[in-house]
Parts: structure tokens; sequence; C-alpha cells
């Protein structure tokens, strides 16, 4: 006899939601900070340790390495790179070579772009001391990404750390050909001067400043023969970028301030009073600031007091110009009856707190 | 000090300003006289000069160190019964030297022993005193002494202006204001990816250049060996790769596995604050939390403040 449950049966009574009463605050309150606390006491710890075997003899070792292979060739996403290069290194750590480059080109074959893994792969090879093998891997990077500055960098540093100087000079000859950044060619000449080879250095030098025409390669150019003690060549080298940079206003300020200074470590102080002259016809107003300031400092080391209060007036004049005089001009032009107004009639006494005079001048 | 206890002149301790001579210290005294008559007719031993030295060592270090521990006076007391012993028997010594059995032995060695750890205690001593006074100066004002006069200098200028030292920078001419301030004015920090910038990455390696030790004469030799040492990009002496020793493989691992060691400093683990609020139920939230709180602190600290009064502020 089958008896099912009536509803009778089933039916749960609860108890009617009743109207709340007291509406004040319990007199123990929880905080929210309380309830996380112990929720993150509550949590059960991680399973630690995992189950550690240890393996005993050569069969067991295949088995787990076995394991893991597949476990990494199945779990891996083809675009996880950071899982590629966990695979790699365990199979490096195995002692497994072939087995860690093979999964190295694989992941390069995904991403053949990522400096980075180039760098791990060469990494790998140069810890492991397959020399031959890194070169091949630092060519091929340094083919395929001619423009990571890095590549070229740690290239040249293996070969060069491994005594190969020639081949090192090589490489950079080759990154040179493809016109890098200021500071690759700085590096180079560097590289010349470890080994004291002067003349060569002086030649990367001249394609230097033919590859990045900016004034800071010729400053640096100059500064590398007054080290040399080359103080003529050194002058040569000043000479030439003034002709090149003649045009050129904004860059030129530079250079001529680099100039001055030389000239005034040579004590050459006349030739350095010229430049600044020079300088300041040629330079517009605008951008001729820090100029000014050099002009002065240099007048009141080596001018006499006429020099210096020139100079000293000049910037004045310039500063004053420069900021806020245009509404003055109109002004005194008004006061004087619309006659124009040029700037020899401000008597710059008025400004320096002789009123006196500058009114009795009008 | 002097009136204290009367010190005798020649006390090994006489620049203690706390020492008093006691008998002890006379019996040190005569027995020091006596080698230093023994020194004048018997070839020196070596313990006339420890007894010297240690006559000599604790003047000016005795300022510092007031007066030897019990134990090293008692050890010295015992060397110099020893060494007048030794010097009776000189002759003696040289013949048991080779023969020194058992005990004779041990004895020489602890000797021995007591010396090193005597001299050892003496040098750091002195070390000691050295470093807690100024050093002397060996050429022109030291740095310290040159910031000394300068502090007094200003000083006074301060008090005749009625300033005190927090307000020095009030003293500081419009060019010295300017100069300070262009410190404060950094270029900002490269940020992501920037931090391998052309300067960062050419700055990197020029550094690792400082590890190449350049030779010399090696370089000579492969430029006689070589005559294409000088070569262009693409010469066919690519493909020949010279012969390189061990030591400069190895010295290339080392320089990799240092480099490795230097990236590992590059973020430092940050402490745990174990005060601080707890807003999460794991670890994986507390970490979410963090990250988000990088991102949004800025502009949730207002929410967030409102929430933990309970009300918003009328603003």
């Amino acid at each position: 006899m089958v008896s099912y449950l009536t509803r009778k049966e089933i039916e749960v009574k609860l108890p009617r939601p009743t109207r709340v009463k007291n509406k004040t605050a319990a007199p123990i309150q929880i905080t929210a900070e309380q309830i996380l606390r112990e929720a993150r006491k509550l949590q059960e710890a991680e399973i630690r340790p995992r189950p550690r075997q240890k393996i005993t003899d050569p069969a067991e070792l295949a088995d787990y390495r076995l394991r893991k292979r597949y476990e990494y060739e199945v779990r891996r996403a083809r675009l996880n790179k950071s899982a590629w290069v966990k695979y790699a290194k365990w199979e490096a750590s195995q002692k497994d070579f072939n087995r860690a480059r093979s999964v190295w080109e694989r992941a390069l074959d995904v991403d053949y772009g990522d400096h980075a893994m180039w760098l791990k792969y060469a990494d790998f090879e140069m810890k492991n001391k397959f020399v031959n093998h890194a070169r091949n891997v630092w060519n091929r990077a340094v083919t395929l990404l001619p423009r990571v500055d890095q590549l070229w960098y740690k290239y040249i540093h293996m070969e060069e750390i491994l005594g190969n100087v020639g081949g090192a000079r090589q490489i950079f000859e080759r990154w040179m050909s493809w016109e890098p950044g200021q500071r690759a060619w700085l590096s180079y000449i560097k590289f010349e001067l470890r080994y004291d080879e002067i003349e060569r250095a002086r030649a990367i030098f001249e394609r230097l400043v033919v590859c990045q025409p900016k004034v800071s390669a010729w400053i640096r150019f100059a500064k590398f023969e007054v080290k040399n003690g080359e103080i003529g060549r050194a002058r040569g080298c000043y000479e030439r970028a003034i002709d090149k940079f003649a045009a050129d206003e904004e860059e030129a300020e530079t250079l001529f301030v680099a100039f001055a200074e030389f000239e005034e470590k040579c004590r050459e102080t006349e030739r350095a009073r010229c430049i600044y002259k020079f300088a300041l016809d040629h330079i517009p107003r605008g951008q001729a600031e820090h100029l000014y300031r050099m002009f002065v400092g240099f007048e009141k080391r080596h001018g006499d007091r006429e020099g210096i209060e020139d100079a000293i007036v000049g910037r004045t004049t310039f500063q004053y110009e420069y900021e806020e005089v245009d509404a003055v001009i109109i002004f005194v032009g008004a006061r004087r009856g619309g006659k124009s107004v040029s700037k020899a009639d401000f008597n710059f006494g008025f400004w320096y707190g002789d009123p006196e005079a500058a009114i009795s001048s009008w | 000090m002097a009136d204290e206890g009367r010190v005798h002149p020649d006390c090994r301790n006489a620049g203690n300003p706390y020492h008093e001579c006691s008998e002890y210290c006379f019996r040190i005294i005569a027995n020091a006289k006596k080698q230093m008559s023994t020194n004048e007719t018997g070839a020196p031993s070596p313990g006339v000069t420890q007894a010297t030295d240690s006559c000599v060592q604790p003047n000016p270090v005795a300022s510092v160190d007031q007066g030897k521990n019990p134990e090293d006076e008692i050890h010295e007391f015992e060397d110099h019964q020893n060494v007048d012993n030794e010097n009776g028997v000189e002759e003696n010594v040289e013949e048991d030297f080779t023969k020194l059995t058992g005990k004779k032995k041990k004895l020489f060695e602890l000797r021995l022993k007591m010396n090193e750890a005597r001299k050892a205690n003496q040098t750091a001593m002195v070390a000691e005193k050295k470093r807690m006074e100024a050093p002397q100066e060996s050429r022109g004002i030291s740095k310290q002494k040159w910031l000394d006069g300068r502090k007094k200098k200003i000083g006074k200028i301060l008090d005749a202006n009625g300033l005190d030292m927090a307000k020095a920078y009030m003293l500081d001419t419009q060019q010295m204001a300017e100069g300070k301030y262009k410190k404060w004015e950094k270029e900002p920090a490269p940020f992501g990816w920037d931090v391998f910038n052309e300067k960062a990455l050419y700055d990197a390696y020029k550094k690792r250049t400082k590890n190449i030790e350049v030779d010399v004469e090696e370089y000579n030799k492969l430029k006689e060996a070589d005559p294409e040492f000088y070569r262009e990009a693409s010469s066919l002496q690519y493909g020949k790769a010279p012969k390189i020793s061990e030591d400069k493989i190895d010295k290339m691992v080392k320089e990799l596995k240092d480099r490795d060691e230097k990236r590992k400093s590059f973020s430092r683990r940050r402490k745990f604050h174990d005060e601080k609020d707890i807003d999460s139920i794991n670890d994986r939230n507390e970490h979410f939390n963090k990250k988000i709180e990088r991102a949004f602190g800025r502009y949730t600290l207002e929410i967030k403040n409102n929430l933990e009064r309970g009300t918003a502020l009328p603003d």
C-alpha cells in the first residue's frame, strides 16, 4: 500500500512575522569589520603542505617528468607567455636542454616580437654556458628586432665580457648602420675609449655629428677633444658647429653658451666676449634669457666696471622690455603730446629709484 | 681627582682619572722596572715589548675604558710573572720549545691566545675611541669643523636680527633661495614601460661596463693575432667565433647571476600592518582591495569617511 504524503503533513508552520516594537539600537553592536574578521578566521587554511613525493629511482623520475610535461603541454594557453616561460625554465632545471630549446622556439613562434622572451632565451643559453648557441640567439634577435636597444646592449656586453673585442666591435658597427639614438653612439665611443683607441673614437664622433645633427652631439665632441687636450680641434668643432647652426635659433643658444664657456676656460676672454656679443645680436630676445644670465656672470668675473654695468643694464632692459613695457610706451607717448617715443628716451634712473632725475629729463 | 688617591706616575693606568694605585700597581711597576734593567743587559725578549706596550697603550684609552676589568689585569699580572720567569730562564725556553710536552705546550698555546686576545681588545678599544671622538684633521679643516664654524657665524647674525636657528633660511639671498628651489624641481620618475627609456637603458649598460676588466696585454695580443681586428659590419669574420677560455665564461655567468640578485631587490616587500582594519574575507580579496585602493583611494576617501561616521557632512 502506497501512502503519499498529504498536504497537511508536508506543510511547515512558520511563525507569522510580527511587527518590530522596539526600534532602539541593541545594547551589543557588531561592526562590519568584526564580521569580516570572523569570516577570515573561519576560512579554512589552504591545504598545505601539499603531498610531497620522494622520487627514488630513474623510472619514477621519468614518470614524474612525463606527467609534468603533459600537464604543461595541455594546460598552457598559447598566448600565455608566462606559462611558456615556466615550462622552459622547468625543462632547463631538469637539465634537458634540447627540450628546453624546443620550448623556447615554440614560444617565440607564438610572438617573435616579444623582446623579453628573446632576452630570457638568450639568458638561458648564457647561464648554461652554451656560448655559440647564445650567439645564434642574439644574432636572430638583433636581426628581427633591430630597434630594441636592450638586445644590442646585452649582446655587445656578452661579447666584451668574453674578451671577443673584435666581435663586439663588429656588432657595434652593425648597430650603427641602423643609425640609433645618440646614447647608442656614445656607448660605442666609450667602448673604444676603454681600449684607448682615440683615433677611432674621433672617427665615430665625426659619424655621429653627421647622423645626429644636434647641438648636443657637437658639444660632446668638443668636450671629448678638450678631455684629450686638443684645444685646437675643440675650437674647430665649435666653429664648424656654429656654421651649421647659424640659421637655427633655438639650439644655437646652448651652442654659443658652451663655446663661450670653453673660451673662458682657455682664458681667452676677448674671444669669449666677442662670442657673447655676437650671440646676443643674433638671437631673438625671446630665447636669450639663459644667454644673458651667463653673459652677466662672465662680465662679473672678467670685465671692468663699465662692462659689468652695460651687461646688467642691458639685461634689465631686456627683462623690462620683454615683460611689460609696451603699455608704458603708449602712456609716455600720450604725455608727450603724441610725439613718438623711442627706447632711448627712457631714463632707467626712474626705475632705479631716482624719480627727480627722470622727470627732469622729460 | 688627583687628590682622591695617589697615582704613581709610572703606573700604567696613570692616565685614567679614576684610578688609584694600590699594592698590585706597585708590584707591577717594580716588575716593569726590573725588566727595563734586564732589557739593557740581556737580549730583548718578547715579554718586554709586551710589558712596554701594555705600559704605553692604556693611557690614551683610559678615558674611555675605566681601567681594565679585573680579569684582564689578572692575566697581565700572570703574564708579567711568567715573563719574569722566562727572562731568567731564556735559554731553557729555547731548548724546551721543540720538546714542549703536554702541559707546557698547552700553557704556551694558552699564552699565545691570551696575547692575541689582548691585542685584539686593545685595537678594538682604540678604534672605538677614534670613532667617538672626531678624527684629527689630516689637511686643512675637516668638514665637521667647517660646518660648526659656519653655524656659529650664522648663529651670531641670527641673534643680531632676533631670529632663531629654525629660521636660518631668512638669511638667504634671493639667488641662494633660487638655487635651493632648483633642487626641488625634479623630473617625474618614469612610470610603467617608460622605465626602459633610452636614458635608463644606457645608464644600466654603463653600470654593467664597470665590471669589464680591460686587459691591455691581452688586447694587444688579440690585435696582432687578428688581421681584421677593426672589422666592418659585414665582415665574414662574424661566423668564426674565437676560442673563449673557461674562466671568461665563468665570469660571464657570475655577472649574470649578480644581475639577477640586483633585479630581485628592485621591489621590496611591504610591511604588514596588522593593526589596520580588515576589509576582506580572503587573501585574494585583500590583494584586490589593495589594488583598488591604489586606483580609487583618493576619490572615495570622502565617501568612506561619511560611511564611517554614519552621516554625510553638509557640504
